[in-house]
């Protein structure tokens, strides 16, 4: 187009895209460090292979996704972010398209060579077939099984060879050209829009996976806002700004439910070259009390107020106490996007089936729990009260849904005396067919867990119920939950993306032996959730769908819901443009600092 | 001599056997199945199985075992399950920390709890050895976690002599700024105990003839008590302080978690949480292995402060 300007035209384009890169670099002040604390060690930094919580906080930093979340909006809406635009989807739902960014680049780093790394779509391409490879036993493999074309045949070809082929073309995805990025899917799927704003399905570079073979956990270079300086693994982390990163100014828009602090957010921050923070400094420090002080002391510029320390910070009706109010100390106030809950096992011969006085049973030991209890005493106020197994936030939540299983222990009792479960000589119940009836409740040995066997004890005593809590490690439970083996278990779940899909598929019955620890089976369940998942995500319909959903499992006594957790920022006053997102957590991208006072 | 120290090094083999053996059913039997964590949040039994077979932990036990004892053989106890850091690598960063705070501590809990032993040993009966057995007792009788606790919020914070948690790059600055409150929180835990059992061994020695013979011949009570007393006192003392030597090894893994130190003890903690089987096996052994290797030091220490002691 240009003639023999052509390869000056390339310059100047070339030369402009650095100067970019060189703003945004600049934007970040080295003087401006953020310094937190995680409560629990990281595993390593290849995002196809960790799962924590803490490791991906800090790949969401360093790596670029296709998509990701409008900081503000509530409920979490997606937007851009390394793709040009949304994608096109067809009709069907089946196939995504999209168009990459131009001139964005991974940090430098010695597997490139000295060269510009330049990201693509094939990078993409490479990054997900890596989450897929059974060799990497990657923990987020579902997200893709069953899902891609020709995704699976490549997977089953890999077990069989011991080597997954990344040369071999998949038609179900495909760069199409240098920025073009298609992913044709096996159904109508209008979720995956979501996956692919999760952190997990993010671009790494062939070449610095392949450099670093033997430890990719500590060699995470991406195209994201930060590179990783140094890592003392399981004490400290500390990232820097990426001074190759492209940048972005700061224009969010208020969301409705938090109206009065992001305006404040708003006046901290709009119009700013992000990122500003240069330099973010992470502890690990397990213990609560460590932490607490150390935020006292000002070694830390926010705090997750710990549990056990909320009575020291937080008035019971949710305020920050005057002690930190003189200190000029904020807080932060939100719901994380968690579900907090009991499951019945519906494959156990004593608990579990679907005739009347099972489903008796279940509901009259979910009427007879103290939740009430748990979430003043046990969460010391720190649980907001759900009706539906959907946290607010979440598309698919109803504010106006009202649950049919509230606490009511003479309902409880009459219905049991109702359905034959009669008390014996001992003052214990037994089944309607004179049959002994113990419930085994799957617990942990930490003080809270011992906190809530008490709880739950004490509810079922009122009942007539005897309950005996059988104690072992995380993982033997979710062994034996997984082979529908576990009477009653509590649990929680912490959405991947904010929408009910991902909480109402925890009971979807084909998913018993993977997420449905609870073995739930009802066909009338299952097909409403199958109805969901051929509508798009905004369709009222599908919000309908949910609903009926909900009562349908509260209907069964599927599970005992107890609430979603609150979450207590505290905040020194020079951190500017605070806001806890509720899928987000690398929050500093999106922040500043003043000078500390 | 030579002879001697060949016998126990090959009597170590047996024992060896035995901490493997125990290990590797105590974490078959109680450890939990590590696929089920590692497989992530959703996953189906075909991505399990797969993970199972990645670890080895799908080979029949005899086959298991037979990789652990070549492993112990080599040294060589290959990657964490959960992080894919080479053992060797975790236990190179993570034996610093710990000595850090260890060795120091047992030095001078070692040197302090001698001194004051001799010292309360020498006045006994009197109110001042009351009043130090009465202080030890209520010493010995509160939690670590207590010290920790108070010691933490007291002078870290309230007063601000050190700094609350934290380690650094510089070895003397870990020492002198960082492990300084960890290191008088072991002190206020160990040296009761030990000076109550150190002032037992001295005043074990302080009734016997040599001593009265040495006052009637006109030695002076400092010569009597740091020569000649706690010389025959040391053969109980070298116990002691030997069988404390491989504890340096995991450190104290409490005071490792409230202070923010990245040593062995947080490592081990970590590896239970996380059913990190690597990390529990390798960090066994070798505490098993210097446990056998302290014994013997300390029999051979036996010989040279007491030439009466015979080795058989």
């Amino acid at each position: 187009m240009f003639g023999r300007f052509a390869p000056l035209v390339r310059g100047f384009v070339a030369s402009l895209a650095l100067c970019v890169a060189c703003a945004a670099a600049a934007a970040a002040d080295p003087a401006k460090v953020y310094r937190i604390a995680f409560p629990t060690a990281e595993t390593g930094f290849d995002p196809a292979k960790v799962s924590d919580l803490y490791s991906n906080e800090v790949n969401e930093a360093i790596f670029d996704r296709l998509l990701t979340y409008d900081w503000l909006a509530r409920p979490a809406k997606i937007v851009p972010m390394v793709a040009e635009s949304m994608p096109e989807v067809s009709a069907d739902g089946k196939v995504y398209t999209f168009h990459l960014r131009k001139g964005v680049y991974f940090a430098d780093d010695p597997a490139f060579k000295g060269k510009k790394r330049e990201l693509v779509a094939q990078d993409f391409v490479y990054s997900f077939e890596r989450i897929a490879d059974p060799a990497n036993r990657s923990p987020w493999a579902f997200i893709f099984e069953g899902r891609v074309v020709g995704l699976d045949e490549a997977v089953a070809a890999a077990k069989k060879s011991g080597r997954f082929d990344y040369d071999a073309p998949i038609a179900g995805l495909t760069a199409v050209d240098r920025y073009t990025l298609r992913i044709t899917l096996t159904r109508t799927d209008y979720m995956f829009l979501y996956a692919a704003a999760h952190t997990t399905l993010c671009a790494v570079a062939r070449e610095v996976i392949e450099a670093y073979a033997n430890d990719t956990m500590a060699h995470p270079v991406g195209t994201g806002p930060y590179v990783l300086k140094e890592w003392v693994r399981g004490s400290r982390i500390v990232l820097e700004a990426n001074p190759g990163f492209r940048g972005f100014t700061w224009d969010f828009a208020p969301s409705t439910q938090d109206a009065d602090w992001d305006h404040k957010v708003i006046a901290d921050m709009k119009g700013k070259a992000m990122p500003q923070i240069g330099r973010v400094e992470i502890s690990i420090m397990d213990e609560d009390q460590s932490r607490w002080l150390a935020f006292q002391q000002q070694q830390l510029d926010t705090l997750n107020v710990p549990l056990g320390f909320i009575a020291k910070g937080i008035s019971p009706d949710g305020k920050l106490l005057p002690d930190l109010a003189a200190k000029k100390i904020e807080l932060f106030r939100g719901n994380d996007l968690d579900v907090t809950y009991s499951t019945f096992n519906f494959k156990d011969p004593v608990i579990g089936g679907y005739t009347p006085e099972k489903i008796a049973l279940r509901r009259a030991i979910i009427m007879g729990y103290r939740d009430d209890e748990e979430r003043r005493i046990v969460r010391k106020g720190q649980m907001r009260y759900i009706a539906m197994p959907v946290p607010p936030g979440v598309v698919g939540y109803d504010p106006n849904y009202v649950a049919v299983d509230h606490y009511d222990p003479v309902l409880a009792n009459a219905l049991l005396d109702h359905f034959g479960y009669r008390k014996g000589a001992d003052g214990w119940r037994t089944l309607p067919d004179g049959k002994p009836l113990v419930i085994h409740y799957a617990t942990g040995s930490s003080a809270i867990e011992r906190e809530f066997s008490e709880l739950w004890k004490r509810s079922m005593d009122d009942l007539g119920l005897r309950i005996e809590f059988d104690i072992a490690k995380f993982a033997d439970h979710l062994k034996a939950a997984k082979a529908c083996h576990l009477m009653m278990w509590g649990a929680a779940w912490i959405a991947d993306w904010p929408d009910a899909d991902n909480f109402m598929q925890l009971l979807y019955g084909p998913n018993t032996g993977q997420s449905n620890n609870g073995c739930y089976q009802s066909p009338a369940f299952d097909k409403l959730y199958e109805a969901s998942t051929h509508l798009p995500t905004d369709s009222t319909e599908r919000m309908k769908l949910f609903l009926d959903m909900a009562r349908q499992m509260q209907v069964d006594g599927a599970w005992q819901v107890s609430g979603s957790r609150l979450r207590n920022q505290l905040l020194w006053p020079w951190v500017l443009g605070y806001k806890k997102h509720p899928i987000l957590q690398a929050e500093w991208v999106y922040m500043d600092m003043a000078p500390r006072s | 001599m030579t002879a001697y120290i060949l016998r126990r090094l090959w009597q170590m083999i047996p024992t060896l056997l035995g901490v493997i053996l125990l290990v590797f059913f105590l974490f078959n039997w109680v450890g939990g199945d590590p696929a089920y964590v590692l497989a992530g949040k959703i996953s189906n039994q075909e991505q399990i199985d797969n993970i199972r077979r990645q670890l080895g932990v799908d080979q029949p036990y005899y086959v298991q075992l037979g990789i652990f004892i070549k492993q112990v053989l080599t040294g060589n106890f290959g990657a964490s399950w959960s992080t894919n850091e080479t053992i060797s690598h975790i236990l190179a960063t993570r034996l610093g920390p710990s000595l850090t705070v260890t060795v120091p501590l047992l030095i001078l809990d070692t040197l302090i709890a001698i001194g004051l032993a001799l010292a309360v040993a020498y006045v006994r009966g009197s109110l001042t050895d009351r009043m130090v057995m009465i202080v030890c007792t209520v010493g010995l009788s509160v939690s670590i976690l207590v010290y920790i606790i108070v010691f933490q919020y007291v002078f870290a914070y309230k007063l601000g002599w050190f700094p609350v948690q934290g380690w650094g790059d510089s070895f003397w600055q870990n020492l002198v700024k960082y492990a300084s409150l960890p290191i008088l929180i072991g002190l206020a835990v160990s040296i009761a105990p030990d000076l109550r059992l150190f002032r037992t061994f001295v005043l074990d020695e302080i009734n016997q003839d040599y001593v009265r013979t040495a006052r009637a011949k006109g030695v002076g009570e400092n010569r009597i008590m740091w020569v000649h007393v706690l010389r025959n006192a040391s053969i109980p003392i070298i116990t002691n302080v030997m069988a404390q030597l491989p504890g340096l090894l995991v450190g104290v893994f409490l005071i490792e978690r409230f202070f923010s130190i990245p040593g062995i003890g947080r490592e081990v903690i970590l590896a239970v949480e996380r059913s990190d089987f690597p990390v529990i096996k390798a960090i066994t052994v070798y505490v098993a292995v210097a446990t056998m290797v302290f014994n013997l030091l300390a029999d051979l220490m036996y010989k040279a402060v007491d030439p009466r002691v015979q080795l058989k």
